[in-house]
């Protein structure tokens, strides 16, 4: 299929370096901590998009594995006292569960029965998170989390080469001949299935990969604030991860982790507009979208890197 | 010989209508068949019907001794029955040549090593091996005809079904495609069964019609016999002819 260019790759190199290197530039945990964040972020983005982006099959409840792969953090830290270690593939085993229950079902339909299947299973988790309080901890949720790597810094950029990883694997995949099937099923269902292809097969396993992803991401996330609260199953951080997404180009992988990073910076560098903060933003997402409906990041990059290849 | 498909009192009824009434054929395999009938016949049914896109109520498909009845469309697909759609459907936003990979891809196809040289393969063979690295949006309507042909060709089938392949082409774009259909029964002795309007390039293409009025099969003869069977005429024959004195 289709080679990486030297242009993308020194691209993605520069990119790489750069947020390697700033905070050792900035030298505050503070910023470190957003970063971190920031990066976390980019982790759902870039697996919301491998799934949803490629098939056109939008997921309205990616918080459903986020929220999965971070109270399997928690309740290894407290209640199985395991080594923080553990929570990484346990929480991946336990999203990609989680897509296979919602999937399975609803995926053999077309129409938007998968994302209201998502949303509302985001949804129920949430609830039961409060209504089983005696083991989630309710409103609370579960603390006392232990840190993967102490220093805030080393586990920073252990969680950005977890991105560049991720972004490298789901992007290696995007442009092999499963990715081309992938794309297919967005293009047309029915010519699919009339080319021998298993449709709702494909549709099943790249979420089981998408929620893989963001399984991890939750359980980094669940290390990096060191508590779980049941916020994490809801719709806000769903739909947070999809503008992301559409503002870093979507169907590109790497535009909507950079979208994701880009968003979660501007959230940060707004709070000197306090009460005005929401305003700003909302008027910044709603002028690219308007303005740009392919999106910023990835339709930008193409474009400026055109004349090289 | 035996028949390589053979359709056994195959019906379908959506609410009060009776799309397809038991419906019995079969067919030899290397033979060039048409389904005739006047629109709203049942003729796309009836291919959905065996191709597994809409479920049957009874009946069987018998496909080289295996029902079909029952199995998912790309099942079907993977035991070498390959269909095209009327209205073609390309997946839009990629090359021509990956429209082809994509079937390629299928499991009957696998085994091919180098998948991109053998869809180029197959659109060198449809005539359109010069378009391959365009996108699919550019090709015209007469061009997308023999892409979902190759398509179908890619998943290698033993019995193709072609659904209106001249339909919405000019006359200049009927008789190539009608050369290709030809060439590919004679040269892969495939089983080939059209659908078709247009009766006179279908006259000369086929060697037996079976002819459909209101989901019923009304008569099966070689097409000489066929124009002058009392029903077909009724049914199709005489509106075709007035329409085409119009036109």
């Amino acid at each position: 299929m289709k080679q990486l260019s030297i242009v993308d790759l020194s691209g993605a190199i520069a990119v790489v370096a750069l947020l390697a290197l700033a905070p050792v530039l900035l030298n505050s945990n503070y910023f470190t901590g957003v970063l971190t964040v920031c990066v976390i972020y980019a982790i759902w983005a870039a697996s919301w998009d491998f799934m949803s982006g490629l098939t056109g099959r939008e997921n309205f409840g990616h918080s459903l594995f986020i929220g999965a792969g971070a109270y399997t953090a928690g309740f290894l830290a407290t209640v199985w006292y395991a080594n923080p270690w553990y929570s990484l593939p346990t929480a991946v085993v336990v999203a990609v569960a989680f897509s296979l229950i919602v999937g399975f079902p609803t995926l053999r339909l077309r129409g938007p029965y998968f994302a209201l299947a998502m949303l509302s299973a985001s949804a129920i988790m949430q609830r039961l998170c409060l209504i089983f309080w005696e083991y989630s901890g309710g409103e609370e949720g579960l603390y006392g989390l232990d840190p993967l790597i102490q220093s805030p810094l080393h586990y920073y950029w252990f969680v950005l080469a977890v991105l560049v990883a991720a972004v490298a694997i789901l992007t290696a995949l995007a442009q092999s001949h499963w990715g081309l099937l992938l794309r297919a099923i967005r293009g047309d269902e029915a010519t699919c299935q009339a080319a021998g292809i298993n449709v709702t097969f494909y549709k099943i396993a790249s979420l089981t990969i998408s929620a893989a992803f963001a399984g991890l991401g939750g359980a980094l996330y669940a290390h990096y604030q060191l508590q779980v609260s049941p916020p994490l199953f809801s719709v806000v951080v769903s739909i947070t991860v999809i503008i992301m997404v559409y503002v870093g180009g979507i169907g590109s992988i790497y535009g909507p982790a950079l979208g994701a990073i880009m968003l979660t910076l501007l959230t940060e560098l707004l709070r000197s507009f306090g009460e005005y903060r929401l305003w700003v933003y909302t008027l910044t997402l709603m002028l690219i979208l308007f303005f740009l409906p392919n999106g910023l990041i990835a339709p930008l990059w193409r474009r400026l890197t055109e004349r090289f290849r | 010989m035996s028949a390589i498909l053979e359709v056994k009192d195959l019906s379908k009824r959506f609410g009060g209508l009776t799309a397809t009434r038991n419906v019995s054929f079969s067919l030899e395999p290397g033979e060039l068949t048409g389904i005739l009938g006047p629109n709203g016949a049942g003729k796309t049914t009836l291919f959905n019907l065996l191709t597994g896109f809409i479920a049957a109520d009874t009946g069987s498909v018998l496909f080289e001794g295996q029902e079909l009845r029952g199995l998912a469309p790309h099942k079907i697909v993977n035991r070498g029955v390959a269909r095209t759609f009327q209205l073609t459907r390309p997946f839009l936003g990629m090359t021509v040549l990956e429209n082809v990979v994509v079937a390629c891809l299928s499991p009957r196809a696998r085994d091919a090593h180098d998948k991109e040289a053998r869809a180029q393969e197959l659109l060198d063979h449809v005539g359109l091996g010069s378009k391959a690295r365009e996108p699919v949006e550019t090709l015209p309507y007469g061009d997308l005809r023999r892409l979902e042909i190759a398509r179908a060709l890619a998943t290698k089938p033993n019995l193709l079904l072609l659904d209106e392949p001249f339909a919405g082409l000019g006359s200049s774009e009927i008789e190539p495609l009608a050369q290709l259909i030809k060439r590919l029964h004679r040269e892969q002795k495939l089983t080939i069964l059209l659908i078709e309007h247009k009766l006179r390039e279908f006259m000369a293409l086929v060697s037996r019609v079976i002819a459909i009025d209101f989901g019923e099969i009304i008569a099966i003869a070689p097409p000489s016999e066929i124009v002058r069977n009392p029903r077909v005429i009724e049914a199709y024959i005489g509106k075709t002819e007035a329409a085409h004195a119009s036109a």
